[in-house]
């Protein structure tokens, strides 16, 4: 008979961890997701548009694509105006898309970042996730101590104890009592099983504050820390009810089976005389039948069969533990004499059209009750069927390790697919379904549970990667069009430039120069003039000319030419003295805008330059190219090992089936060994009964 | 397979789960073969990530470089006077975006997320951007209704935001096109 197994929230194997982590992740998530509408409350809009394209992203589910734009923002400088709240959301998208050990470093480091805001108490339930001027996370204190219990929970699940004490120990009992009676419950529930653990293995997990003898494990009362958190439990349902289950357990473990009883009959008759909410009700009677099957099955080992039919006959058959029940039935019934009940109870369970493993026993103990029912013959019959059943399920079992492969598992099972993805439940397990009921209790263990979703995972990794060296074929395409239009571009810039001859304007401002410099060292007057200057010069010049022409007297009384010449001097006079006083201030003039001149001609040439320069040469092209080979070789790298773990992956899940099938084939041939030699024996026995009838009659 | 028959097996199969619970741990060799690879999947999905930006921003190097970047985002803001089914976007008299939403894309929108409706390159200078937005308004009333912004686009990457707000004191939503700074 098998030895009752603690069952429902019992602390789970540390091999379980990762899968169970994802049910404590995800009321991570979902507290988060709480936490990101209340800071949606006060500022109602994202102050920083990536923000709300994240935020977009992360409320439909897009996790991997809110990630990349967190990072990328990350990358650009990070996200304004919002906090640690842009970093509560990643820990959220993390723990989505399967990356719980990223998310909980992520959620360790944000609570410990958080300032005491009990102490302050202008901050509210608004406020929260803000990071404040020190750079601390200000979280309320409601959802803080959420966090540190899901956190604490995520560590107990993947079997991390002293972790999930201490982040237990950070809860606040009286802020998550008023915030959320649910988890409070819960809480008390898990350090209570944490207790038991300590005391199991010598190490202590009890809080300081509830005992503060010497010995971690008892309070001020003396009572145990366990019974201690049993009382604060008293009232709250079905964590009450677990933790009552698990302590009979635990008795039982340690030999004490007559208090082990007790207490399952005192938790049955509690449970009996309650009702359940709605929403929970499943789970109530899942483990008031549990209770029920332990109880009876304490009974059978004392061999109290009454007291083990009563309670078994008792059990609905529609219970998830029914067939175990039943078979537990068919055996106190065989014990205490009542052969036929035995018997009924065994056919109602070969009728059962699923296949599970455990249920091979009944075909053999069909034929022991018959055989104890002293019906031979059809004991016989039975024993007949059974070894046929065995063998032929031996050739089905040794016909499906011989050609297992991944196809041939997959087409034993049936996805249920959320468009072209398969579907999950809350706890990260694929939606599947055995098409083959051979391997149902195969695919219903955790392990490859496991495997299967990590291989899916695997699988959707590679087709993403697959995608992306899709899209860095047409990113070389893109550059080449760009190479391309950039060439055509510096073609037009090139004959643009031709068309400015911008050689002549050069030569020009250098003799340009080489003049004025000349003039300079000559102290040339005349070169410095104005226009104006010049105008007046060469009128003077015309002037001279002509006066140089008249003879003396010429022109008359009173306009003599003596006294044009007389005029003239005294003009060329005035003239020379202003060429000479204007001549400091033409020379700046003229230096002024020869130094103008230097600077445009320098403008000009440097821009001539930079344009030849980026026609001649392409860094930002060579940049990007060289971007897209680097990110071509990580995408062949990243496929290599996502490659590589595909292997690892589908020979672990390979391996677990193979596995799971030998030792199915192992129990197969010992049913069928005792199935043949009971049929030989009753055989024999009829043989030897007939002869002796004949040997009779003679 | 009937429904019942697919409850039922359900049903054994997590009461299988919690039954072979014991089992396992007398497995740890494998248990440390799946810790492994469990660890190596989340790796991959970090490198992934990674990867996934790397090459978001090589697309936008390549494409949109920062002094011609032109975005437009969309955000509504409450949602109850308007239930948003379809926005275009015209830029410069051409459109340059439409967008059909699904229920999940509402949602988002009215959780406070905010769609990047349109990326594009623009030049330096004054353009006219000009959105159209549909739903079903108030009393279940088809609604239209445009909004025109006039900008000018400097060196600097733009981003523009099409806002559809509530308007509570005559119950009607308004759509407003704002700029980022």
């Amino acid at each position: 008979m098998n030895r009752p197994v603690a069952l429902l929230p019992r602390a789970p194997k540390p091999d379980l961890g990762s899968r169970l982590v994802a049910a404590a992740v995800a009321c991570l998530l979902f507290m988060l997701d709480a936490a990101v509408v209340i800071a949606d409350v006060a500022p109602a809009r994202a102050k920083d548009p990536v923000y709300g394209w994240v935020l977009y992203n992360y409320h439909q589910g897009e996790a991997l694509k809110a990630l990349t734009l967190l990072e990328v923002a990350r990358e650009r400088g990070g996200i304004r105006g919002h906090g640690a709240y842009p970093e509560l959301v990643e820990g959220g998208l993390m723990l989505s898309y399967g990356m719980p050990r990223e998310a909980r470093d992520l959620f360790t480091r944000l609570l410990e970042e958080t300032k005491a805001t009990d102490t302050q108490p202008d901050i509210n339930e608004s406020s929260a996730g803000e990071r404040g001027a020190d750079s601390g996370v200000t979280l309320a204190p409601g959802i803080r101590s959420q966090a540190w219990f899901y956190l604490g929970k995520v560590f107990y699940l993947e079997g991390d104890y002293p972790q999930a004490h201490e982040n237990f120990q950070k809860v606040d009992a009286l802020v998550l009592e008023e915030s959320n009676s649910e988890l409070y419950a819960e809480w008390l529930y898990l350090r209570a099983r944490l207790a038991m653990l300590s005391d199991s293995d010598n190490s202590s997990y009890a809080s300081s504050h509830e005992s503060p003898r010497e010995n971690p494990s008892m309070n001020a009362s003396g009572k145990t820390l366990v019974e201690y958190l049993r009382a604060q439990l008293k009232h709250s349902g079905l964590w009450a009810h677990y933790l009552s289950y698990n302590l009979a357990m635990a008795e039982v473990t340690a030999g004490d089976v007559e208090k082990a009883q007790q207490s399952l009959r005192k938790l049955i008759s509690g449970m009996e005389g309650e009702t359940p909410t709605n929403h929970r009700n499943s789970e109530y009677r899942a483990l008031l039948d549990k209770s029920r099957l332990s109880l009876a099955r304490l009974y059978l080992r004392e061999t109290r069969f009454n007291d083990a039919l009563r309670l078994l006959g008792a059990m609905p058959l529609d219970s998830v533990f029914s067939d175990t029940a039943l078979y537990d039935y068919a055996v106190a019934a065989a014990e205490q004499g009542q052969l036929q009940r035995a018997l009924d109870a065994l056919e109602a369970l070969s009728q059962r059209t699923l296949f599970l493993s455990w249920r091979e026993q009944v075909p053999y103990a069909r034929g022991y009750v018959l055989e104890q029912l002293n019906q031979p013959r059809k004991a016989l019959n039975a024993f007949a069927q059974a070894s046929e059943h065995y063998e032929s399920r031996g050739r089905e079992l040794i016909a499906t390790r011989q050609s297992l492969t991944e196809e041939s598992l997959m087409a034993r099972l049936s996805f249920l697919r959320n468009n072209d993805d398969i579907a999950t439940d809350a706890y990260g397990r694929l939606r599947v379904m055995p098409s083959d009921f051979g391997i149902s209790d195969v695919l219903a263990t955790e392990p490859f549970q496991q495997a299967l979703s990590e291989l899916n995972e695997l699988y959707q990794m590679r087709a993403l990667l697959i995608r992306r060296e899709g899209q860095l074929g047409t990113f070389e395409t893109m550059l080449e069009t760009r190479r391309v239009q950039r060439e055509r571009r510096s073609r037009e810039a090139r004959f643009e430039l031709e068309q400015q001859k911008a050689e002549e304007w050069v030569e020009q401002q250098t003799s340009f120069r080489a003049e004025i410099e000349a003039a300079l060292a000559a102290e040339d007057v005349g070169f410095f003039m104005t226009t104006k200057q010049k105008e007046l010069k060469a009128r003077l010049d015309r002037v001279a000319a002509t006066l140089a022409q008249l003879r003396d007297g010429s022109l008359g009384n009173g306009n003599s030419a003596e006294h044009q010449r007389d005029k003239y001097a005294r003009m060329k006079a005035y003239f020379d003295w202003t060429l000479a006083n204007d001549y400091g201030v033409n020379r700046w003039a003229a230096q002024k805008q020869l130094r103008e001149l230097n600077a445009e001609m320098q403008q000009f040439e440097s821009q001539r330059a930079a344009i030849e320069a980026l026609m001649s040469g392409d860094e930002k092209h060579d940049e990007l190219a060289g971007r897209l080979i680097r990110k071509g070789e990580d995408i062949q790298s990243l496929k290599a090992q996502v490659q590589e773990a595909i292997a690892q992956a589908r020979s672990i899940l390979m391996e677990r089936l193979d596995k799971a099938l030998e030792q199915q084939g192992r129990e197969l041939r010992r049913y069928l060994v005792a199935s043949r030699h009971a049929q030989a024996r009753l055989a024999d026995q009829l043989f030897r009964a007939g002869q002796n009838a004949e040997a009779a009659n003679e | 397979m009937t429904d019942s028959l697919k409850t039922l097996a359900t049903a054994l199969l997590a009461a299988l789960m919690l039954l072979t619970g014991a089992a396992l741990a007398a497995e740890p060799d494998a248990a440390d073969d799946s810790r492994a690879v469990a660890e190596r999947v989340e790796d991959l999905k970090k490198k992934v990530i990674r990867l996934n930006r790397d090459l978001f921003i090589l697309e936008e190097d390549l494409l949109f470089p920062a002094s011609t970047q032109f975005a437009v985002f969309l955000s509504v803001d409450a949602g109850q006077f308007l239930k948003l089914d379809a926005v275009k976007l015209k830029v410069n008299g051409e459109i340059v975006a439409s967008h059909l939403y699904t229920e999940r894309q509402v949602t988002a929108l009215e959780r406070g997320g905010m769609q990047r409706l349109y990326m594009g390159n623009l030049k330096t200078g004054t353009h006219e951007v000009t959105a159209f937005v549909e739903g079903m308004g108030p009393d279940n009333r088809a609604y239209k209704q445009a909004a025109t912004l006039a900008f000018d686009k400097g060196t600097e990457t733009a981003a523009l935001e099409i806002r559809i707000q509530d308007r509570s004191s005559d119950y009607q939503p308004v759509v407003s096109i704002v700029e980022w700074e």
